[in-house]
């Protein structure tokens, strides 16, 4: 489980960082950027909902006082 | 453009009230006020070279005190807890006032003469990157005339001692760290900017002299660990008046954990200290070779690979804190395979050298010292770095002759070499040789004078940051003194030998300082011009003034 | 492009020195009111009013210099670059913190209860404890605020997270319309982002509130206290910088500032919100559910 929230944050994280190269390189001339930071928000918006649905399963328990 | 329509610009725009005109053709401001708010590269460079010089000598002034207590057994002049200030200071000051804003300074003035810029990317941020620096110095300074005293706990502040049991102007002291960190992100990111976008345009990064690339991966070094080191102090900060916990174990922290965040940081700093004194001495022997730079790819890739593992060696810091056998394996291979890039650069200034047409004018000197000194520091590093025996060396005095082997005849030796050989450009005037070279071999011998015996005392057992120690350390102890002083002496000459150039320098004539200098720098008649490279330098001229490709059957 | 071809190099300037001098007053200030010291805290409110001052002043000169067509293409880059390089000192900031997070969790609280060749560290420093995480029980409770709780993963935390999601989707929305040339879904777009950022920050001291008069759950509530707090304050530090900057993007929108070509200060800000967003979520998960 832990392994997959961190595949999902590899591709945030990647799809974050693309959109600060284009960002820098393209220097306000091209699409990439913004379309890369679509790509990040709906990962994570994927990821949330991944998150709820697992809870929801019972994959995953939230840290609390045992 | 005649100066008749500038003038008439200006008017218009003073009457405009706006004062972010162009004054690019502009000579600087008169009256003091120009320091202060100065955006030119060269001005800002002149005042951090001036900030890290009185500051080295303030440093040095600590160090002064150290060895004067040093110089025999029993404690003879200062109180032992004023001693621990004078050692915790003075390794702040040096490394923070000292080292790191001379190498900006350095960085100021050459980056954009020798990439073909107008300036630094962001000017008015430049200017913010100094003058932060007087104020965080004054900062730290003034711990020392607070209730309490002065932070004592040496400079890596280890917690508990710089939380629990550290005097209340520890405060001050986390927020001039603050300061000074911040000051260098900037200048980081400033050089960063510079490089990557101010370069001529037809300067390729493969064509880059190997003081801009070795600066380069630096900010880079400094962007990542700076901030690291903002992290350890606030957390230093909200231990010691926040009541959190994550240096003490009664409260689920671990003051280790101090230890991996600040050597996390420590590591990088140290080749954030070398790094640019690589750079310059390869900007130097090719000069005084008379031969182009040898192995230049392999230095950028080495310098890279410098960088990259100073992120993965911090354990060797801590190889008697209690670390897992696995643990020190680790860190002591990865640290020994730092020796192999080391290696390559060391090669290659000796193969620069090798059949080359010498002459040792002072900044060859002071690079050759570098060369040899910084290797000897660099060996006893390897010493260090073997885990087992590392157990007899850990704070001892080896570790101080260590250290400062790779930083004094290091780092501070590239910086001196650096000023004499570019001084003439800045200034337009020469230095006296006859001096230079005098007080080179005064300062030479001196600081081995200094810095040898202390391999002894280490390895018999003395240990770092004591002010008294048993007899049987006492005839290193005062000939290491005696060096001290006579270096410390030295310092009073070189201000003399600068001082005198800028005065009464003969002016450099016939365009370059050196005969066979090479470098974009060394276009622009015989002393810098208050704004340079108006317009780029074409792709002839770069090629023409590399230092790293051959000449040989060009006229 | 523009009126001015070659590189601009602004010439003196008064904002860094009063930085500075700001920077000085605040923080002396806040190190001798930390010591009980009058003269400390008015340094404290003194140097940050100089600090916000100089930050809109400068920025204030640089939006006119910008407008006035100082800038080209190189000039713009030179920011760009410092925006992205600044983000990634901040990255490692926040590292140091996850770090000693992870270092916590993974390394001290089990280390302090005796695991793996630390056996005797346990028996002799404190026999009775043990690793649980969230640490609620500290070796040495003596010192600390013992919670009685801690904040849940399903109460404000995942509407937090709701909101700051949202948020950047009509950020990134907001991002689309200045691309598509829609003014008026730039300016929604962007007004929403604010008010969902705003009620973010809201619910966050809320959250605070409730952990620190509920719960007992405070920054001297060893390491778990000292982690959350510090990590989700400098988050909401941020957040709070994060809407004040999209305050001012927002202003300069309803100006007519930005086109298809320039708009280099709505992308670094929107930028910078999409990594404070990332940043959440990474609390979000190790916080509050790994």
């Amino acid at each position: 489980m832990k392994y997959l929230i961190l595949l999902f944050f590899i591709f945030i994280v990647y799809s974050l960082g693309s959109a600060l190269y284009y960002m820098m390189k393209d220097n306000g001339g091209s699409k990439r950027m913004v379309k890369a930071l679509t790509m990040r928000i709906s990962i994570s918006i994927l990821l949330f909902v991944f998150i709820i649905f697992s809870f929801w399963m019972g994959w995953i328990k939230p840290t609390g006082v045992a | 453009m005649s100066t008749t329509t500038t003038d008439l610009q200006d008017e218009i725009e003073k009457i405009d009230g706006h004062d972010s005109h162009d004054d690019h053709h502009h000579g600087p401001e008169p009256g003091l006020l120009r320091w202060v708010k100065t955006t030119n590269h060269k001005d800002i460079g002149t005042l951090y070279i001036w900030f890290a010089f009185s500051m080295l000598l303030i440093g040095g002034a600590f160090a002064m005190v150290i060895r004067a207590e040093l110089f025999q057994p029993g404690l003879q002049l200062v109180e032992p807890q004023f001693f621990n200030q004078m050692t915790t200071l003075h390794g702040l000051i040096m490394v923070f006032g000292a080292i790191m804003p001379a190498f900006v300074g350095l960085a100021n003035w050459q980056i954009p003469l020798m990439i073909g810029a107008k300036d630094m990317a962001l000017p008015r941020m430049n200017n913010w990157s100094f003058w932060i620096l007087p104020f965080a110095g004054t900062m730290l300074l003034s711990t020392l005339f607070m209730q309490g005293g002065g932070p004592a706990f040496g400079w890596t502040f280890y917690a508990p001692l710089s939380t629990t049991f550290a005097p209340e102007s520890t405060d001050f002291f986390i927020f001039a760290v603050h300061m000074l960190g911040f000051s260098s992100i900037m200048g980081a990111i400033n050089v960063i900017a510079t490089i990557l976008n101010m370069r001529a345009p037809d300067m390729k990064l493969m064509d880059m002299p190997l003081f801009v690339w070795t600066w380069l991966i630096t900010a880079f070094l400094l962007i990542a660990a700076m901030p690291v080191l903002a992290g350890a102090v606030t957390m230093m900060l909200t231990d010691r008046n926040f009541g959190t916990s994550f240096f003490d174990a009664s409260g689920g922290g671990d003051p280790v954990m101090f230890q991996h965040i600040f050597w996390f940081f420590g590591h990088p700093e140290v080749y954030i200290m070398i790094l640019p004194a690589f750079g310059i001495v390869s900007q130097i022997i090719p000069t005084f070779a008379r031969k182009p730079l040898f192995g230049y790819s392999s230095m950028v890739y080495a310098t890279a690979a410098i960088a990259l593992l100073s992120f993965v060696v911090w354990g060797h810091h801590m190889f008697l804190v209690g670390m897992p056998i696995a643990g020190q394996l680790y860190f002591m291979y990865a640290t020994i395979l730092i020796s192999v890039p080391t290696g390559v650069k060391v090669f290659n200034w000796v193969t620069t050298m090798w059949r080359g047409s010498l002459s040792f004018e002072t900044p060859m000197l002071w690079a050759v010292a570098f060369v040899i000194l910084f290797t000897i520091g660099g060996l006893s590093g390897l010493m260090l770095g073997i885990a087992p025996a590392d157990i007899q060396y850990h704070d001892t005095y080896f570790v101080v002759a260590h250290f400062h082997y790779v930083l004094v005849t290091g780092a501070l030796f590239s910086i001196i070499a650096a000023v004499f050989y570019w001084l003439p450009m800045w200034c337009g005037r020469m230095y006296n040789e006859k001096l230079a070279v005098i007080h080179f071999w005064w300062a030479i011998i001196s600081v081995n004078v200094l810095f040898f015996p202390q391999h002894f005392l280490g390895l018999a057992g003395m240990p770092r940051r004591i002010p008294d120690y048993s007899l049987q350390f006492a005839d290193f102890n005062m000939i290491s003194s005696i060096g001290g002083f006579a270096f410390g002496l030295s310092f009073i000459m070189l201000t003399y030998i600068i001082v005198d150039c800028i005065r009464n320098g003969k002016p450099v004539e016939g365009g370059r300082a050196w005969e066979s200098a090479r470098g974009l720098e060394w276009t622009q008649g015989e002393k810098a011009q208050y704004h340079s490279f108006d317009t780029p330098p074409s792709r002839a001229t770069i090629l023409a003034e590399s230092s790293h490709i051959s000449h040989e059957g060009q006229h | 492009m523009q009126s001015r071809p070659d590189y601009y190099i602004p010439s003196g300037s008064y904002w860094p020195i009063l930085g500075s001098v700001g920077l000085f007053a605040m923080l002396g200030g806040f190190a001798g009111s930390l010591h009980g010291s009058i003269v400390g805290t008015i340094g404290l409110v003194l140097g940050l009013g100089m600090i916000i001052f100089m930050v809109f002043g400068w920025i204030g000169q640089v939006v006119h210099e910008s407008e006035n067509g100082y800038y080209n293409k190189e000039v713009d880059m030179s920011f760009r670059m410092g925006m992205g390089w600044f983000i990634f000192s901040e990255v490692m900031f926040f590292a140091a913190f996850f770090g000693a997070l992870f270092y916590a969790r993974q390394l001290s609280v089990p280390w302090l209860a005796g695991e793996g060749n630390n056996f005797w560290t346990g028996e002799l420093l404190w026999p009775e404890f043990k690793s649980i995480w969230p640490l609620v029980a500290m070796p040495d409770p003596t010192n600390f605020s013992i919670p009685k709780g801690i904040i849940g993963a399903w109460e404000l935390p995942a509407i937090n997270t709701l909101l700051l999601l949202t948020s950047g989707a009509t950020l990134t929305w907001a991002h689309w319309a200045l691309m598509n040339k829609n003014r008026n879904q730039l300016i929604a777009g962007l007004m929403i982002t604010i008010v969902l950022g705003i009620t973010f920050l809201g619910l966050q001291i809320e959250e605070y509130y409730l952990a620190y008069t509920t719960l007992d759950l405070k920054l001297s509530s060893g390491i778990y206290g000292s982690t959350f707090f510090m990590l989700t304050g400098f988050h909401g530090f941020h957040v709070t910088l994060g809407v004040i900057m999209l305050i001012v993007i927002l202003m300069r929108c309803i100006r007519g500032h930005f086109n298809m070509d320039r708009h280099f200060g709505f992308e670094a800000v929107a930028w910078y919100w999409h990594f404070v967003d990332v940043v959440w979520l990474g609390l979000f998960v190790v916080v509050y559910w790994l």
